[in-house]
């Protein structure tokens, strides 16, 4: 019973991560995936229109009329059961977004389909940290700190060397390290707590401040300049801010070019989908290739070369998937049923 | 924001428009124009240097910190405030190039030429800060020096003179210079000042600085015990003086020794590169990395070489694991020691630094680098200096930043709290850490700007 269009339907539940390009809102680009999904589905094959038997009166063929009416029994298909009568067959098609990015910004932006709406809920519950690339420029400070806003105030930077810079990013990221301490709730005094520092799991539980885990300058020339962070809690205007920041810490002013998330979770650059990506068939493989990716990890579940917390995330995700699935199939199931009759 | 300095650039104002600096703020992104007229601020030139700064904090009561309104506040609605338990910023007249904190007083010393070259704080009532004279009369001197009071040292030519190093036990206080030698000041019943007891001698208000003579070669170091002194001299020889009931000054007696001895034992031969005290126990660190220790051992500070709870001549303690020793500190329980990959191993007895339940330890425990800093993204963060107060540790990492860790005597860790701090933990100071001096209750950094 189960046709093309229902069997690719089936398939689409699952995250996958898409490139979102600056100067759109993250709204947009869930609609429209929203829309290819639904288009991709509703051109798959369905299951051929239904005949039935009508009894259609005899064309005459001969010039005499004839006494009585001739019918005959024709099998014809049901135009009540037209897609161009009933309209498309699929209508709707749950797609969430997990951490959402800002009109401003680009990058990794992470959908969820179906049941790994789920999915998505459980995987953000757990501590995820985020990579961007921030550009900047000194010399100028605008009131939304990018560098198309109105300009505030202009200052000189030709003072300003790799070095300088460098000590600054030292500051500010041992400030953020006192301030993953101070937002755990771990008791100081207990074993417990020297232990996970030392492991470097200490940090706060569910939503805080943002903290930034990681800074580093990965380009410098004079007024430009690209930062690398990793960070948790987070919103494109606080890294915005933070961009506006460094530059005052430099006794000069810094604009925020461009930020561009290079890592959700699990989910990198190397993963996202492009905008010509953005069809039936591309998000489909997006998403097989995410399950079997997890089953991978999930196989070879290796105490961590990557820190503890994105094996836990691992942990969680995989256990909420395989209920997922088990979900899944259950109201597959039903909307089977319900096609049916 | 407050800078420094605020002028316009001149080359960036065109002729006739000089408007304020603000464009009309319109919400449609247009881009930046170049050329736009407004000043263009300058706050800092192309050689500026970083400015140097003191930072103190701890119990304030003794006037070790230096800042009077916290003992006698300004106005009758303030408050004292006896414990500052986060830094505090210390004004001084010079650029601070050394600093020490004994058991209730400091002493910071700045290298310049000028008359003024030291100052005190603190507890004076062994004339361990010299003689203070007082604003009524010129023969009593002041018991409590509440702020940087200079300290007037008997040097032949002031002018040519440079202060290189201060250190303070409990009641005395040793200045290095670079030219005249040692002064030595303050309690002297154990002769840690180096010169001939004298019986019931009255410290308090006393205006003897010592120039401590016997030195065969130009000393490099000096670092004062709780009751005795060390020396180090430049060809690599130790020598003490002051109390050895603990076998602290390692002269192979537990009597007083009055004058500077050379130290023998395992030392003899051995060029030293830096001794350590602070308590009752001493450490010298070799040229070739060998760490050699004596005094208490009461705590299994020397458990490596002994089960007797002192020792009075110098052994040489075979750690394992440690690599080549490049400093040591030694506290009043505890000892610690650096090695030249940046990495520090504890032992003894207290508040160690891995835990609550590591209390006491007579073999090196090293403790974790990513405690002090290290990650994926900084893979080469590492401690570059390592000081013991009486009851705590404190470490500079080569990024600039404090970590201490210890039992918390009266907020003198400086992390904000008054609890203590099981393992290493950062303490905020506004800009990068380049030394710090461990007291009994207070600490005192010497910092520098970023920019």
């Amino acid at each position: 019973m189960a046709t093309p269009a229902v069997r690719m339907f089936r398939r689409l539940e699952g995250l996958f991560c898409v490139y979102k390009p600056s100067g759109v809102h993250w709204k947009l680009v869930r609609d429209s995936i929203e829309t290819n999904l639904l288009k991709g589905l509703n051109a798959t094959p369905s299951q051929p229109l239904p005949q039935e038997v009508r009894f259609l009166a005899q064309p005459s063929s001969e010039t005499e009329a004839p006494k009585g009416l001739t019918l005959s029994a024709t099998s014809v298909p049901a135009l009540s059961k037209h897609p161009l009568v009933t309209g498309p067959e699929f209508r709707n098609i749950r797609v969430g977004v997990g951490h959402r990015l800002d009109a401003f910004s680009s990058g990794v932006l992470v959908l969820g389909v179906g049941n790994g709406n789920k999915t998505l809920n459980d995987l953000y519950r757990t501590r995820v940290t985020r990579d961007y690339t921030l550009e900047g420029e000194f010399g100028t400070a605008t009131h939304d700190f990018t560098h198309s806003g109105g300009v505030m105030e202009r200052s000189t930077y030709d003072h300003i060397t790799q070095d300088k810079l460098e000590r600054v990013l030292a500051m500010l990221e041992g400030a953020n390290q006192k301030a993953l301490l101070m937002y755990s709730n771990v008791d100081m005094h207990s074993q417990e707590a020297y232990e996970m520092a030392v492991q470097g799991l200490l940090g706060p539980e569910g939503k805080s401040a943002p903290i930034l885990t990681g800074l580093r300058c990965i380009h410098f020339q004079p007024p430009n300049f690209i930062l690398e962070v990793q960070c948790l809690n987070e919103t494109q205007k606080y890294l915005r801010k933070l961009v506006h920041e460094i530059g005052l810490e430099l006794r000069s002013t810094a604009v925020c070019k461009g930020i561009r998330r290079t890592r959700d979770g699990l989910f990198t650059l190397q993963d996202a989908l492009t905008h010509h990506y953005w069809t039936a068939a591309d998000i489909t493989q997006a998403i097989r290739q995410y399950h079997s990716s997890k089953k991978h990890r999930k196989r070879s579940q290796s105490p961590a070369k990557k820190p503890a917390l994105k094996t836990s995330e691992d942990v969680t995700a995989a256990q909420q998937n395989k209920a997922n699935e088990e979900a899944a199939v259950g109201t597959i199931k039903k909307l089977v049923a319900e096609t049916s009759s | 924001m407050a800078f420094p300095c605020v002028r316009p650039c001149p080359r960036h104002v065109s002729a006739g428009l000089q408007v304020c600096g603000y464009a009309t703020l319109s919400k449609a992104s247009r881009p930046q124009e170049k050329s736009s007229a407004g000043p263009v601020f300058q706050y800092v030139g192309q050689n500026k240097k970083p400015t140097h700064k003191v930072f103190v904090w701890g119990f304030s009561f003794t006037g070790a910190l230096g800042i009077p309104s916290f003992v006698v506040p300004d106005n009758g609605r303030k408050k004292p405030r006896k414990y500052q338990l986060t830094p505090y910023r210390l004004e001084t007249a010079a650029q601070i190039s050394s600093a020490a904190c004994g058991y209730g007083f400091s002493l910071i010393a700045s290298s310049t030429k000028d008359t003024s070259k030291l100052w005190g704080m603190g507890l004076n009532k062994d004339s361990q800060l010299g003689f203070q004279r007082t604003q009524h009369s010129r023969h009593q001197s002041y018991d409590y020096v509440l702020e940087p009071s200079p300290v007037a040292l008997p040097l032949v030519k002031p002018l040519q003179t440079r202060v290189l190093q201060v250190a303070c036990g409990r009641a005395h206080s040793l200045v290095l210079t670079d030219r005249a030698g040692v002064f030595s000041m303050g309690n002297n019943s154990y002769g840690q000042c180096g010169r001939r007891i004298v019986e019931d001698e009255v410290y308090s208000g006393s205006h003897i600085i010592h120039k401590i003579e016997g030195f065969s070669s130009r000393v490099v170091q000096v670092a004062c015990g709780q009751d005795h002194s060390l020396f180090l001299t430049e060809t690599g020889k130790v020598l003490a003086c002051g109390w050895g009931a603990d076998g602290q000054t390692g002269l192979g007696h537990h009597n007083i020794s009055s004058t500077p001895v050379e130290v023998g034992g395992d030392l003899s031969g051995v060029e030293v590169q830096q001794i350590s005290t602070y308590g009752d126990c001493s450490l010298a660190v070799s040229r070739d990395g060998q760490l050699f220790g004596w005094g208490n051992s009461e705590y299994r500070q020397l458990a490596s070489v002994t089960e007797a709870t002192q020792i009075s001549s110098p052994r040489h303690l075979p750690l394992k694991g440690c690599g080549k020793v490049v400093q040591a500190a030694c506290g009043g329980s505890q000892v610690a020691v650096l090695n030249d990959k940046g990495e520090v191993f504890v032992w003894g007895y207290g508040i160690l630094g891995k835990g609550p339940n590591l209390s006491e330890s007579s073999t090196p425990e090293m403790i974790p680098s990513t405690l002090f800093g290290r990650s994926e993204f900084n893979p080469s963060v590492a401690v570059t200096r390592i000081r013991c107060g009486l009851s705590h540790f404190a470490a500079v990492t080569d990024r600039g930043e404090l970590f201490v860790w210890g039992k918390n005597v009266r907020g003198c860790l400086g992390i904000g709290k008054r609890d203590d701090q099981y393992f290493p933990w950062r303490v905020t100071v506004p800009g990068q850490v380049v030394d710090v001096a461990c007291g009994v209750d207070h600490m005192v950094a010497l910092a520098k700007s970023l920019l």
